[in-house]
C-alpha cells in the first residue's frame, strides 16, 4: 500500500539563491500526526508550502497516495492548509467561509448546508454560523479555519503554526481539540511549529529540522531518550552533553573517555569506532543526585561507572518540582528539573557537593558531527 | 512648547488660504454665471440675478446674438472617452499591478517605463502620437489616437493605486482559496477582487476625472472632432459670455456627484476593507 505522503529527496532553492530545504526524505502512513520542529528559518514552512503547492519543488519528488504531485497546481492537490493568521475570507460569514470550498466542488446547496453544519457542530461553531468572523475571538477564528479546511475532506491537512497567535491557555485547549479531531477523522496531519512542547504532545512522529535538513524523525519519546544528532540533543529537552572519545563497546553500551573519567552510554551508531570524538547525551530525567555522604563505590556499582562529582549552584523548589543547577569540575553546568521525591536525600541534607549519576542505558552516545 | 500654538495657527492660516485659492475662482464663476442675459457680460457688477445663461445652455432662450455653446456633442464624446479610458486603464492597471506582485526579471525597469507615462510633458506626448499616426497613415480621432493618449496618461495612476492596494494585501487569503480547490481565476474574481475593490474604485475615479478634462495630450491627438475641454477652449477664442460659467458650474456639480457615488460605493466596501486590516494586524 502506498504511503499517504511521501517525500523523496525534496529540495528547495529560492530564486534569490537561498537553499531552504535539502534532500528531504519522509514517508507518512495514513492517519499519522506528523510535526515539523526546528528553529526559525530552518525550512519548515517552505517544506509545507511545497507539499501544498504554493512553492515549486526544486528537486526531488512529492507523492500523495502514490501519485506524483510535483506539477499539480495547489487547487488540484488533495491537501488543505491552515494558516497561522487564519486567512479567513473577510467578505464572507462564518458559514460562507466553510461552504465556499464545497460550492467549488459542485455540491448542491442542500448538501453544502448539511456538510458545513456537520463540521460546524463538531467544532462548536453553529452558534456563530451567520456572524461575520471579525467579531469573533482568536480561538473561534482558528476553529473556523479548521472547519473550512476540513470541510473539503482533504487527504492531508497541512497546518503552519496554527496555534501561534493564540494565548497560552487557549493554545492548550485547542491543542487537545486538534488531537481529538485528528484521531476521530483519521486524516493525516502535517503540523509545523517552532514550539517543541506542542509537537511532542500532539504527534505520532516528530521531524526535527535544522538549516534546511532533517536531523531526526522519531516518535516524541525517542527524541528525548535517543537523540541521533548533536543538534537534536541540544534542541530537544534538557540534556547534558558531555564530550569525549569512544573507547570500548559491549553490545549496546559503549565507553566514553571524558574529562570526568570513563563514562558509559547507549550506542547504536555503527559508523562510530574507537577513538572517534563523541558526545554522551544525558537527559535531565535520567539523572539521580546523591550527597557526598553516599558510598561512591556503591554508586559506581549501581550506575556502572557513571558517577560524576559536582557542586550545587542553585536548588529551587517550585511546588513538587525541584530545579537544580549543578556545576561539574570543569565548570560545565548540569540542569535538572524533576520531581522532588527523587532528590529528597540530597536535598534534605542541604549538601553542597553531590554525586551526579545515571544508568548507562539512559544516556545516548552520538557522533560529534 | 511655545512654538506649537504658532505652528498650529500657521497651519490653520495656510489651510484657509489653500481652500480659499482652491474655491475662490469657482465661487466667482458661480456668481457670475447668474448674470443677466443676453446683454450681461462676464464681469462684475451683476446687473441682475438670473438663470438666463443656464437656460441658454440648454437652448431654452430665444435666439440672440450669443450663439449657443458648441458643446453638446463634445460633452458626449468626452463622457464616452472618459468612460472607455476609465475601464481600460483600470483593467490594465489592475492586471499590471497583479503582475508586479511577484518580482520578475527587469521589473524595476518596466516599473519606471510605466510611470514615465505620467511624467513626460503632455503636449509632447500628444504631438508624438499625432506624428506617429500621420507617419503610419492612421487618421486622428478622439476615439482612436486621443483614446490611446488618455490611456497612456491614466494607466500609470491606476497602476500605482492598485500597486499600493496589493502591497497591503494578505496573500494567504488567496492561498487558502487555492488550497480549498478554487482555481486561480475564480479565486481572483471571488476572493481577491472583492477585497481590492476600494482600490479599483479609486483607480476608476482617477482615470475618469483625469481623462474627462485632459487638454494638452488631446490637443494634437484628437483630430477634427473636439472633446469638451478643447471645445470650451475654442469658445474662448471668440468672445467669453457667462454661459461658459454656467456650464462650469454644471460640470463641477457633475464632478461632485461622481465623488458622491464614489464615496457611497467606498462606504459599502469599507466594511470588508476593515476586515482586511484586522487580518493584517494578526499576521
Ligand atoms: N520567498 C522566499 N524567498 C527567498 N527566501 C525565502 C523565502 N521564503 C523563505 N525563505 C528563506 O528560506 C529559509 C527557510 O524559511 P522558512 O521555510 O520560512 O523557515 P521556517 O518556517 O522554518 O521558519 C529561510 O532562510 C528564509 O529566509
Ligand atoms: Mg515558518
Amino acid at each position: 500500500m502506498a504511503y499517504d505522503l511521501e517525500l523523496i529527496g525534496v529540495g528547495k532553492v529560492y530564486d534569490n539563491g537561498t537553499v531552504a530545504v535539502r534532500d528531504f526524505d519522509l514517508q507518512v502512513e495514513k492517519g499519522e500526526f506528523i510535526s515539523f520542529v526546528g528553529p526559525s528559518g530552518c525550512g519548515k514552512t517552505t517544506t509545507l508550502r511545497m507539499i501544498a503547492g504554493f512553492e515549486s519543488i526544486t528537486s526531488g519528488e512529492v507523492r500523495i497516495r502514490g501519485r506524483r504531485i510535483n506539477d499539480l497546481p495547489a487547487e488540484q492537490r488533495p491537501t488543505s492548509t491552515i494558516f497561522q493568521n487564519y486567512a479567513l475570507f473577510p467578505h464572507m460569514t462564518v458559514r460562507q467561509n466553510i461552504e465556499y470550498g464545497l460550492s467549488v466542488k459542485g455540491l448542491s446547496k442542500a448538501d453544502r448546508r448539511q456538510k458545513a453544519a456537520g463540521i460546524m457542530e463538531k467544532l462548536e461553531l453553529l452558534d456563530v454560523a451567520d456572524r461575520r468572523h471579525d467579531v469573533l475571538s482568536g480561538g473561534q477564528r482558528q476553529r473556523i479555519a479548521l472547519a473550512r479546511g476540513l470541510a473539503v475532506e482533504p487527504d492531508i491537512l497541512l497546518l503552519d503554526e496554527p496555534l501561534g497567535s493564540l494565548d497560552a491557555n487557549l493554545r492548550k485547549s485547542i491543542q487537545n481539540e486538534l488531537k481529538l479531531l485528528q484521531r476521530n477523522l483519521g486524516i493525516t496531519f502535517i503540523f509545523v511549529t517552532h514550539a517543541q512542547s506542542e509537537a511532542l504532545v500532539l504527534s505520532d512522529r516528530v521531524i526535527v529540522m535544522n538549516r534546511g535538513e532533517v536531523e531526526q524523525i522519531s516518535p516524541p519519546y525517542e527524541l528525548y531518550t535517543r537523540p541521533k544528532t548533536r543538534f537534536v540533543a541540544q534542541f530537544i529537552g534538557r540534556n547534558t552533553n558531555i564530550p569525549g572519545t569512544l573507547k570500548g563497546r559491549d553490545g549496546d553500551i559503549a565507553g566514553v573517555e571524558t574529562g570526568y573519567g570513563a563514562l558509559r552510554g547507549f550506542l547504536n551508531d555503527s559508523t562510530l569506532s574507537d577513538g572517534d570524538d563523541v558526545i554522551a547525551v544525558v537527559p535531565s530525567e535520567a539523572i539521580d543526585v546523591y550527597p557526598l555522604t553516599a558510598s561512591r563505590d556503591e554508586l559506581i556499582a549501581q550506575y556502572q561507572g557513571n558517577v560524576v562529582e559536582g557542586l550545587v549552584r542553585t536548588a529551587d523548589v517550585v511546588g513538587h518540582t525541584v530545579f537544580y543547577v549543578i556545576e561539574l569540575s570543569d565548570g560545565r553546568e548540569v540542569n535538572i528539573e524533576s520531581h522532588i521525591e527523587k532528590y529528597r536525600d540530597a536535598f534534605e541534607t542541604g549538601a553542597e557537593r553531590v554525586y551526579v549519576t545515571w544508568l548507562p542505558n539512559e544516556a545516548t552516545v552520538i557522533g560529534k558531527g | 512648547m511655545e512654538n506649537r500654538p504658532l505652528l498650529r495657527s500657521t497651519l490653520a492660516i495656510y489651510t484657509v488660504l489653500f481652500i480659499g485659492f482652491l474655491y475662490a475662482p469657482f465661487v466667482v464663476l458661480g456668481i457670475l454665471s447668474f448674470q443677466s442675459g443676453p446683454e450681461g457680460g462676464p464681469q462684475f457688477p451683476i446687473i441682475e440675478w438670473s438663470t438666463y445663461w443656464y437656460r441658454h445652455i440648454f437652448g431654452l432662450t430665444p435666439p440672440s446674438r450669443v450663439a449657443p455653446l458648441p458643446i453638446g456633442e463634445a460633452l458626449v464624446r468626452s463622457m464616452t472617452l472618459a468612460f472607455a479610458t476609465m475601464v481600460t486603464s483600470t483593467v490594465l492597471g489592475t492586471m499590471t499591478a497583479q503582475a508586479f506582485r511577484r518580482r520578475f526579471k527587469g521589473s524595476g525597469f518596466v516599473f519606471y517605463l510605466v510611470v514615465l507615462g505620467m511624467i513626460v510633458p503632455g503636449v509632447l506626448v500628444g504631438l508624438g502620437i499625432a506624428l506617429v499616426a500621420n507617419t503610419l497613415g492612421i487618421p486622428r480621432a478622439w476615439w482612436g489616437t486621443a483614446f490611446v493618449a488618455h490611456v497612456l496618461y491614466t494607466f500609470p495612476f491606476a497602476f500605482l493605486v492598485m500597486l499600493a492596494i496589493f502591497n497591503r494585501f494578505d496573500k494567504t487569503v488567496e492561498e487558502a482559496a487555492w488550497s480549498l480547490g478554487v482555481p486561480p481565476m475564480r479565486t481572483f474574481r471571488k476572493v481577491t477582487f472583492p477585497l481590492i475593490f476600494p482600490g479599483v474604485l479609486s483607480s476608476m475615479l482617477f482615470a475618469f476625472t483625469l481623462s474627462y478634462d485632459e487638454f494638452p495630450r488631446t490637443l494634437f491627438a484628437a483630430g477634427a472632432d473636439l472633446t469638451l475641454p478643447l471645445a470650451i477652449y475654442g469658445t474662448f477664442a471668440v468672445e467669453i459670455h457667462p454661459n461658459i460659467f454656467a456650464f462650469g458650474v454644471l460640470t463641477t456639480l457633475f464632478s461632485f456627484s461622481l465623488l458622491a457615488v464614489y464615496g457611497f460605493l467606498m462606504a459599502l466596501s469599507v466594511r470588508s476593507a476593515k476586515k482586511v486590516a484586522i487580518q493584517e494586524e494578526i499576521a
